[in-house]
């Protein structure tokens, strides 16, 4: 891309990025300390937060979410990297790989949503072993989901966050040298298991340290997904807060921010503590290393971690299955396996509502995706020049790191507050402002899958092709871009697949007015209308698929199909071989 | 006539060339040799207007006496080969072709002109072929040609031919030669090997470090 004023565009893009955020930062802190001028607060006390300290829900609540905030993390890395110790050299390990990517691109509500049928008291899983192995006629009077220790909140984080763990392993490793490491530790005699641990693991972690950081992150203060499966008398810290914000009596705001300003410090406190846990383990352990013993006791606990890997996964494609069966479905019994009968009519009888909320979500994806392409593009290429005129300085740009920032800031954090100046501006539920809120959180994703390849890119073919003519910009679509598709279309799939999962922002700014899958599935999740809320969780899951199965299929044939559709179009008979 | 005078090359701590002058006359190719890290390349990226930042260097360029050294790389109307054939991976054969010649040539004329390319490599049935269908020799003639057709009025070559196994660089450097005779425009070839110079029947320029 031919830009000038480089240094322009970066810090015109750069405090675009950061206006937002620092907006809902400021527009959540001030009214923590009792400064909100709507409800005609002008006094800045510390009231909110002595209100907070005194109510009992926020302790119990914020005790579930440091529970389920850490302990899911821990599960899903422990079960992702004992996966890869167990499986990076099978060939069954090809097709877990290749499944990755649909995996991840499912919104969560949408595996959340079929966990919910899949393990509750009246769930598949019941259903399935009953009444032949249970004796149950009728379902059990058990609290599976939504239980109060969150455990299924647990799974479902894991369910959810393994997956993406395990991507960002694999694509660690690649920078590794595994089989010449095995080899080596393998002749001295060491087994395979101990040589990851010993070998292998601590090279991994520092490159999939900030993963992990936005994988805790999430868990502290995840809203949809606790919103399904979570807990509920108390739920964790971000859906009491979100409780407390959408309370019609408005002075519980006061109180919410004050909370969402104390989850960001417990953000970071958990962070801190699970570095510093890290450090100290390494330390330990780094003794451990050199003890020579060939096996360890750790090998069980990655083989065990291999197999409940493996449990989860499958869980998850279960719990996707029952998405359809449901939406299908004209009766299902509780003990009957399968619906006694089915029928369209579920779908038909929604067909209205689910058309428009499709409708919505889809312009909101498109629209929302396509300009962070763009974007992403413009901060690719203005990072890509100023590396070429200083390759010293600017190897770490200001988008390398601001990036980061709406990932691993707590949406519930600084969306109320951002509301606050919506309001202001009279933005609010207007379908623009969601589109605008979404590409804050597409942007990251899109910039940070397309990073790689782009700057990647052999700019010799672009200098070459104007020097065979000089029309930079053309060639930069013509040549450059039509060269990066697949990239660029794996960065749009992912994007979209973003995009179709916001929950929050969706909500927040488009205030009801404009409900997308996502919003209305959640919404009617705990309804007890499975059939409605299947179909709904089916379409979600629905379509991030397709894009990511159309982005990996469409690109390596594009240039087959164009030139098959020219030839059959010319006259010229060497088309024909 | 391609001429270079008082051509001087640094890094911000040492002089690699200094006071380099020659002239290359049309249709022939003049190679410059000489050890790893001389500045030849640098030499080539200069002329073509694409010298790095971190690189100093002073001198004239003359086109038949037309100054070339202020001018940007755009209007140098510069052809270049190097290493690696850079045919464009997402375009057929035909179009990597189509895609260098002038666009204010009719319609008719062009795809003459491409399709006569393809003649004279007899690879007429490869047309709609990608590049990666075509041998290492076969995508280095495709390039050679591509950057002819765009009718460049100087031709810089780096080192075009030592990707290629040795069987085939001799056939190769032929065709090379007689396409820059063809075109009678003056050639600056970049080589390490001296075999690629004697071939070009041409002058030879040897570059020494600097003491």
């Amino acid at each position: 891309m031919p830009l000038t004023h480089t240094r322009w565009i970066t810090a015109v893009l750069a405090s675009l990025m950061i206006f937002p955020i620092f907006i809902g930062l400021i527009g959540t802190l001030l009214p923590a300390f009792q400064f909100l001028p709507p409800i005609g607060e002008y006094q800045f006390s510390l009231t909110p937060w002595v209100n907070l300290f005194s109510n009992q829900e926020f302790y119990s609540s914020l005790k579930l979410t440091l529970v389920t905030g850490i302990v899911a993390p821990l599960i899903s890395l422990w079960f992702a990297l004992s996966l890869v110790v167990w499986g990076h050299d099978k060939r069954f390990f090809r097709t877990i790989e290749s499944l990755l990517s649909p995996i991840l691109a499912v919104p969560h509500a949408a595996i959340a949503i079929g966990l919910l049928f899949l393990l509750s008291p009246s769930g598949w899983l019941v259903r399935l072993f009953s009444p032949w192995l249970t004796g149950f006629e009728r379902p059990p009077n058990w609290i599976t989901v939504q239980d109060p220790y969150g455990l299924s909140l647990v799974f479902a984080l894991a369910i959810k966050e393994m997956p993406y763990l395990l991507f960002v392993i694999l694509a660690a490793l690649k920078g590794l040298k595994v089989k010449e490491s095995l080899q080596v530790g393998q002749s001295l005699g060491y087994g395979r298991f101990t040589l990851w641990r010993k070998v292998l693991i601590p090279q991994i972690y520092p490159l999939i340290r900030l993963p992990i950081f936005i994988v805790v992150a999430f868990s502290l203060t995840v809203v949809d997904l606790a919103l399904v499966i979570g807990p509920n008398t108390p739920s964790t810290l971000a859906v009491t807060l979100y409780r407390w914000f959408n309370n019609p009596d408005l002075s519980l705001r006061l109180m919410a921010s004050a909370g969402a300003i104390f989850l960001m410090l417990v953000i970071a406190l958990v962070l801190v503590g699970w570095e510093t846990i890290h450090r100290v383990f390494s330390r330990i352990t780094r003794a451990e290393r050199g003890n020579g013993k060939r096996r360890g006791l750790t090998d069980g606990l990655l083989h065990l971690g291999a197999y409940l890997s493996i449990v989860t996964l499958a869980s998850a494609f279960v719990a996707l299955l029952v998405l359809p069966i449901w939406a299908l479905a004209k009766r299902w019994r509780f003990p009957d396996a399968l619906p006694s009968k089915w029928t369209w009519d579920n779908i038909e009888r929604a067909k209205p509502l689910l058309f428009e909320l499709t409708s919505n979500t889809l312009s909101i994806a498109l629209l929302s995706t396509i300009i962070a392409c763009a974007v992403s593009l413009v901060m690719l290429e203005t990072k890509r020049i100023s590396y070429q005129k200083s390759p010293s300085t600017s190897n770490n740009h200001v988008f390398d790191w601001l990036i980061y920032i709406p990932i691993l800031l707590p949406q519930i954090g600084f969306l109320f507050g951002l509301h606050v100046l919506l309001i202001y501006l009279d933005l609010n539920g207007n379908f623009y402002t969601i589109v605008a809120l979404h590409i804050m959180y597409v942007l990251p994703y899109v910039y940070l899958t397309l990073k790689g390849p782009y700057l990647a890119y052999n700019e010799d073919y672009l200098l070459e092709a104007n020097r065979l003519k000089y029309h930079p910009w053309r060639h930069y679509l013509v040549v450059k871009l039509a060269m990066l598709r697949p990239a660029l279309l794996t960065a749009f799939a992912m994007g979209f697949s973003v995009s179709v999962a916001q929950y929050l922002p969706t909500l927040i700014a488009g205030e009801g007015r404009y409900s997308t899958l996502t919003t209305e599935a959640v919404a009617r999740a705990a309804s007890g209308d499975r059939k409605q809320v299947g179909s709904m969780a089916l379409l979600q899951a629905l379509f991030p698929v397709l894009v990511f199965w159309l982005a990996q299929y469409i690109p390596s044939r594009w240039t087959k199909w164009r030139l098959t559709l020219i030839c059959f179009f010319s006259k010229d008979k060497q088309c024909s071989e | 006539m391609l001429r270079v005078k008082d051509f001087s090359l640094s890094t911000p701590n040492k002089t690699l060339i200094e006071a380099l002058s020659f002239d290359i006359e049309k249709g022939q190719v003049l190679s410059l040799m000489g050890p790893s890290g001389i500045g030849k390349s640098s030499l080539l990226h200069y002329l073509s207007g694409h010298l790095a930042n971190s690189l100093q260097a002073t001198g004239e360029v003359f086109l038949d006496d037309i100054s070339l050294h202020d001018k940007p790389a755009e209007q140098r109307k510069v052809g270049l080969l190097q290493q690696s054939p850079l045919l464009f991976p997402h375009m057929s054969i035909m179009e990597n072709l189509l895609f260098a010649i002038p666009e204010n040539k009719p319609k008719k004329v062009r795809k003459a002109l491409a399709i006569e390319a393809l003649e004279k490599l007899k690879i007429r049935d490869k047309a709609n072929a990608l590049p990666n269908e075509l041998s290492g020799g076969q995508q280095a003639r495709v390039a050679l040609l591509r950057t002819l057709l765009a009718e460049p009025n100087y031709l810089l070559l780096d080192e075009p031919f030592s990707k290629l196994d040795p069987a085939l660089r001799r056939d190769v450097r032929a065709f090379v030669l007689t396409e820059i005779r063809q075109a009678n425009i003056p050639a600056l070839l970049v080589t390490h090997d001296e075999k690629d110079a004697e071939a070009m029947e041409g002058n030879s320029l040897y570059l020494s470090p600097l003491i």
